[in-house]
């Protein structure tokens, strides 16, 4: 004990005394999450949170994973007594957007939106009834009547964008990720669309480590990025130009002979011949009376023959595929064409792109492309690739070139490469419990081998279909069938009832190699069938009446803005619904916000990541403050309502726009197993009891276990999310690397070809100049001519717009939004640091202050997302001055893999790279 | 006049400032933990982490003197102003939320505090001149001096050095908020409680630290890039930082009071010449810059980082580096690694 004696230092001693400690994390989208926390709580209240820094380390000679935390965490316990937070049903009395509310019962709130819903699905059917798939998984419960009823869940990544669709074009996989203690054995580590020291602040450290651990770090971004300062290197690239950059390395690698031979013919489509006359791959029907579509060919070099590449494995026993060289083939009409191999077509595809050239468009030094080429091709690389890409218009673009960079140098499928980008698995549990016949773990055993024996059902008609196919296939199976609520891409939607049309008709806003505008690109989709009707034609006519959104908030995600959906999506919904523990800019423009319990007033577990591999359990510290429930209870209570409303009115069932019939009684028995796991501590267990029975869960994992550990690691992926896509096995004492399954077991990819796909003989590809990947400007968005382009990125202090209205976070920063403007721009515009500034595109402005700093590129102007509107003068924000607009090639929807696919394939808004004048204000 | 008494031993703190990534974590969970935002405290932050070069917080602090001259005399500067020690923000919560701020009549503002300074005012603006901009991070606390200023200034002999282990504490029932300890402060650590009439600053977290468990700006770091320890255990990473490697150094040592938070110095990435090509010999980040914060050792440390780091990359084995690594996370925490969790209190007396 100390000698430090008196009032004073006791009054010290106390503050830092507990009543309680729970494990705690938090069940929000802050990717990876994971983080396991200790709440304290004192008197009733919780006072702070700490991380526990409790992680055993995975494999010998690589550091642990502690303390994982941040200060968003480590100040979240202030959210739950922030005043945005809402402690009762309320009930909007002004005008949408007054903020006026009364408080009300749960039943009068409920019963209300239970009309409202009972209203739409009589006047136009349930798919006028809207949620969102929001990057709050805490909050998934709350929107059980979806799943209940049937009614369509925007897919959220349209939403969100954080996802990145040039490494699906390639790989067919769903993000494939290292765990991240895996960067710490990264020889080469590039930063590439990324601000890792912003946004992955609990894991950021392996990259340091790396570098300790004699690593290099090069960061290749437009500014001085926070994630420079701790790089070997930092490349300033012009805005938008990386696919010249990453293309041109390829250019070096290739002529310097320096890229891995085998691995390229085994694991890319790049030996595959491709017809010169047509410019599309030979084809088994084109050459065997009967034969597939889909079967595609090498040149053997060592017999000298047309050789079908196997559809069942990667392996080439017994052959040399060619890679380069031309060909002569007899077709089965018996005429003559000549072939070449991708491989041959991209080294012509590359002399665009020799280091001078590409400098030229990049604005790095050619020796600089020379120097980093030869690293890659001689080191164990890792691209840390963030959202920032895909949030590009020719993201995908960018991301094939980053994807074609790896694969001539056999950078995946091994320690210490690959890739980054978001992966969540293992969800099985809870996702799989309405489906149960009884409660009871036994019910669980008969669940999983009755899905085991529909997917064996699946593959019998096709042996080659490897797991990863299967489970893309049931995926599909199931989204049109409608199980789990009908999830839907929402282009469609948005372009016919949000407002969009318009803006994404717009020619100034598109590439000028699209010859058509995105409007009959769209249309040509629809009418080829390529995508379900149920979400692509319905919307035409059909308008949106009701949108419940729970622990999401579109008015200020949204791309595109406040504003337009204010004026245009707004006037035809007769009920808007808030499911939230705060007051968001969209709770002000809601009809009745239901309060949510806090995090740490519920049970959960934080995002079930590949990055970290453990289920972190998020405890119930103290009860829902107020009248708030867990989402669980609520997402219960509505559907309660709706049985209750539906039996009132005389309802008894419906049908949706396929026809089928759902009943609107029965609801609530179903998924509560007759009332067994009604009670949210029963179901967490029985969730976790389930996992393991599924074996996601070690063995005899409970809810009782997880409270003494806090955590327990994953033993497999599930079915739920995307651990398949992992394509490799989770090993005990081994950090996780992506692709074995393909680089070690030579199991194929699922992709049309079957292998890591660079070349795309789609017709929309092929007639906008994008087979291979190649590098376009950004379209001039926002309107041609404005001085700056605007760029973005998560923010440090909030996770989405959550946190960021908390007090203690706001004094971190300068409180308010903010700009970063380079120096000597500022000064030639007259403007001062902290002056207010416009920002101004063809899509809106919005006023904001300004930083100043050398460190932003000429040319550009940096807000980082995730302020509130209402945080904004006249609660205009950055999404009012982005014209969220979107490449036309996400419509493709009939090209092996790339058709919809939840969270993988769709067409989602661009908003880097928007032209914009800033002017002081 | 307080009177400095050696300690026997002494408690020291190491930032590795590769490793910081300024995420304010350390600032957040010392907020939380103690001054909070009680009235009086609301402007205070013991702990603050601020983008260098820059005016840091207090707004130019470097400016207002302190400390001890050439000949070992206290030499008091001024004391900060409020708007100079920034923040202490409330915002309009309920007038936007709850009131007549809808449809974007009112948005979320400042209705107290400083108008023109935070804590992190300036975050990721540093120097130079694009493409060679450059910055970097640094963690500030209480330096728990050898040689408190701040005590001896002290009228009220309210400020002490614990013998145990050299935290330097303030007996807050006998200071009587004279402020010549926020004067004699050359690191201007030290924040006034107008409320209470009293000064308050870091207080080395001492509940937990006589518990054994690590002060929370250490134990929480997520960047794992701090450090915690007694100076004079050889076998701990601060001691090896500090005293072996000799690659942590102080803050303005210049000013006397032999500080006990170290710094290990920022690398930074080679600056590109005038036609892009990259400048491998030529540093980003000023020598001189650095030299002015850490002191003429700073070229010596960063030399030894460089050669320990090179040594890695030819494949060999380095201390050094395995050391700033930290395998084990609680290595970091010196003989405080108690877990907090495990502490039961008795909190009926």
């Amino acid at each position: 004990m100390s000698t430090t004696k008196g009032s004073w230092a006791d009054a010290y001693r106390k503050k830092w005394t507990w009543d309680r400690v729970t494990w705690g994390s938090h069940s929000v989208d802050c990717y990876p999450g994971g983080c396991p926390w200790q709440v304290y709580t004192r008197d009733g209240k919780i006072v702070r949170e700490e991380q526990s820094g409790s992680l055993p380390p995975v494999e010998a000679g690589i550091p642990d994973m502690n303390p994982m935390g941040c200060q968003k965490g480590a100040s979240w316990s202030h959210c739950h007594y922030s005043p945005d937070r809402v402690t009762q049903p309320m009930k909007r009395v002004g005008e949408r957007g007054d903020g006026k509310f009364v408080p009300v019962s749960w039943d009068e709130a409920t019963d209300a939106i239970a009309d409202a819903m009972l209203d739409a699905i009589a006047e136009q059917g349930p798919e006028s009834i809207l949620t969102l798939l929001t990057p709050e998984p805490g909050a998934a419960p709350a929107r059980l009547f979806a799943q209940a009823l049937g009614t369509p869940t925007t897919d959220g990544n349209a939403e969100f964008q954080d996802f990145s669709p040039g490494f699906h074009v390639t790989w067919g996989l769903f993000n494939p990720v290292s765990s991240m203690d895996d960067w710490f054995l990264a020889e080469l580590t590039l930063i590439w669309h990324a601000n890792p020291v912003y946004t992955n602040i609990h894991w950021y450290h392996y990259l340091a480590e790396s570098r300790y651990n004699g690593g290099e770090i090069v960061t290749i971004a437009p500014d001085y990025s926070p994630s420079a300062i701790h790089a070997d290197y930092h490349m300033p690239i012009r805005i938008g130009t990386d696919a010249a950059l990453a293309l041109a390395m390829c250019k070096v690698i290739i002529d310097g002979e320096l890229y891995q031979k085998q691995f390229v013919q085994e694991q890319t489509d790049l030996p595959l011949l491709v017809r010169k006359d047509t410019g599309r791959f030979l084809r088994g029907s084109e050459v065997f009376p009967g034969d597939r579509v889909d079967q595609f060919f090498w040149w053997d070099a060592l017999s000298g023959t047309l050789t079908p590449a196997p559809r069942h494995t990667l392996a080439t026993t017994g052959v040399d595929p060619a890679l380069d060289g031309s060909y002569e083939v007899l077709l089965a009409d018996g005429t003559k064409v000549e072939v070449e191999p991708a491989f041959a077509r991209l080294r012509r595809h590359l002399d665009d792109y020799t280091p001078e050239k590409a400098s030229k468009i990049c604005e790095v030094h050619p020796d600089n492309i020379r120097a980093l080429a030869r690293k890659v091709a001689s080191r164990k690389t890792k691209l840390f690739v963030g959202w920032n890409s895909g949030k590009y218009y020719h993201g995908d673009l960018m991301e094939r070139s980053l994807a074609l960079l790896l694969g001539l140098t056999g950078n995946w499928g091994k320690k210490g490469t690959g890739t980054r980008s978001w992966a969540i698995m293992g969800m099985d549990g809870s996702a799989f419990m309405s489906r149960k016949d009884a409660p009871g773990q036994e019910a669980a055993q008969r669940l999983i081998a009755g899905l085991i024996g529909m997917r064996r059902m699946l593959s019998a008609g096709d042996p080659t279909l490897t797991p990863e196919m299967i489970q893309n296939r049931a995926a599909e199976l199931a989204a049109e069938i409608g199980g789990q609520g009908a999830v839907m891409p929402p282009a469609f939607l948005w372009y016919f009832q949000y407002g969009y049309k318009e803006r994404w008709d717009d020619p100034e806003n598109h590439d000028p190699s699209f010859k058509r505008s995105f409007g009959e690109y769209l249309e040509e989709a629809i009418s080829k069938g390529w995508w379900d009707a149920r979400y692509s034609s319905l919307y035409r006519d059909m308008e949106p009446r009701v949108l419940i959104e729970a622990g999401g908030n579109m008015l200020r995600r949204q791309r595109g803005g406040r504003k337009l959906l204010v004026e245009k999506l707004w006037p035809k919904l007769k009920m808007v619904v808030s499911i939230d523990y705060r007051i968001t800019t969209t709770g002000l423009y809601s009809d009745y916000i239901l309060p949510a319990a806090q995090h740490y007033e519920k049970l959960g577990n934080s995002m079930p990541s590949v990055h970290h591999l453990n289920f972190v359990l998020c405890d119930r510290a103290t009860p829902p403050a107020g009248e708030a429930l867990a989402d669980w209870d609520i997402g219960v209570k509505l559907v309660e309502a709706i049985e209750r409303r539906a039996a009132a009115r005389g309802m008894k069932e419906f049908k949706d726009c396929k026809g089928t019939v759902r009943p609107l009684h029965g609801l609530v028995k179903q998924l509560t197993l007759d009332g067994a796991v009604r009670d949210e501590e029963k179901r967490f267990d029985e969730a976790v009891r389930d996992s393991a029975v599924y074996g996601v869960l070690p063995k005899g994992t409970t809810l009782e276990t997880l409270r003494q550990t806090g955590y327990a690691r994953f033993s497999n992926w599930g079915m739920v999310g995307h651990g398949i896509s992992q394509a490799s096995t989770i090993k005990t004492n081994e950090v996780h690397n992506p692709f074995r399954w393909h680089t070690e077991d030579k199991v194929p990819y699922d992709t049309l070809v079957r292998r890591a796909q660079f070349y795309i003989d789609h017709e929309w590809f092929l007639e906008s100049g994008e087979g291979f990947p190649t590098h376009k400007e950004p379209p001039p968005a926002g309107g041609k001519n404005r001085r700056f382009q605007m760029t973005s990125g998560h923010n440090r202090w909030s996770i989405h717009s959550m946190n960021m209205t908390n007090n203690i976070i706001l004094n971190t920063h300068r409180g308010e939004p903010f700009a970063f403007i380079n120096d000597k721009e500022a000064a030639e515009l007259g403007i001062a640091n902290g002056d207010k500034v416009r920002v101004t595109s063809n899509a809106g402005s919005m006023l904001i202050q300004a930083k100043i700093t050398p460190s932003c590129r000429p040319g550009q102007v940096i807000v980082y997302n995730g302020f509130e509107p209402y945080m904004h003068e006249n609660w205009y924000s950055q999404a009012d001055v982005e014209p969220g607009h979107v490449k036309p090639l996400g419509l493709v929807g009939n090209y092996g893999h790339l058709k919809y696919r939840l969270f993988s394939w769709q067409p989602i808004p661009a908003d880097r790279a928007v032209r914009v004048d800033v002017e002081k204000a | 006049m307080g009177k400095i008494t050696a300690s026997k031993r002494q408690l020291a703190w190491v930032f590795d400032l590769n490793k910081c990534i300024g995420c304010q974590t350390c600032s957040v969970a010392c907020k939380v933990l103690w001054p909070g935002e009680d009235p009086g405290t609301e402007a205070q932050w013991w702990m603050t982490v601020n983008t260098q070069p820059g005016k840091g917080t207090p707004r130019g602090w470097e400016e207002m003197g302190g400390g001890y001259d050439a000949n070992g005399k206290l030499s008091l500067g001024r004391i900060p102003t409020d708007e100079e020690v920034g923040g202490g923000w409330n915002f309009n919560y309920d007038e936007v939320l709850r009131g007549e701020g809808g449809q974007g009549r009112k948005h979320l503002q400042k209705i107290s505090g400083s108008k023109t300074w935070g804590m992190n005012w300036d975050e990721d603006e540093g120097g130079g001149e694009f493409p060679n901009a450059y910055f970097f991070y640094l963690p500030r606390l209480c330096n728990h001096c050898t040689e408190p200023a701040c005590l001896e200034a002290c009228p009220n002999d309210a400020i002490f050095k614990r013998e145990e282990d050299g935290l330097v504490l303030r007996d807050e029932e006998k200071c009587r908020g004279a402020q010549m300890c926020r004067r004699a402060c050359p690191y201007k650590k030290i924040y006034f409680n107008r409320m209470r009439n009293v000064s308050q600053h870091c207080i080395g977290c001492f509940p937990r630290v006589e518990q054994g468990v690590a002060p929370a700006c250490v134990r929480q770091c997520p960047g794992r890039a701090a450090f915690i320890g007694f100076l004079d255990d050889s076998s701990t990473a601060v001691g090896k930082l500090v005293n072996q490697w000799k690659v942590a150094l102080p803050l303005h040592p210049e000013k006397g009071t032999h500080p006990n938070v170290y710094y290990v110095p920022p690398l930074s990435p080679a600056p590109l010449r005038e036609d892009g090509s990259f400048d491998e010999a030529a540093p980003r980040i000023p020598p001189a810059y650095l030299e002015s914060l850490f002191g003429p050792a700073v070229h010596g440390a960063l030399d030894v980082l460089k050669s320990e780091l090179d040594r890695k990359r030819r494949g060999q084995d380095s201390e050094l580096m395995d050391t700033l690594i930290l395998y084990r996370w609680k290595d970091a925490l010196g003989h405080l690694t108690r877990d907090p969790a495990d502490i039961v209190w008795d909190r009926s007396k």
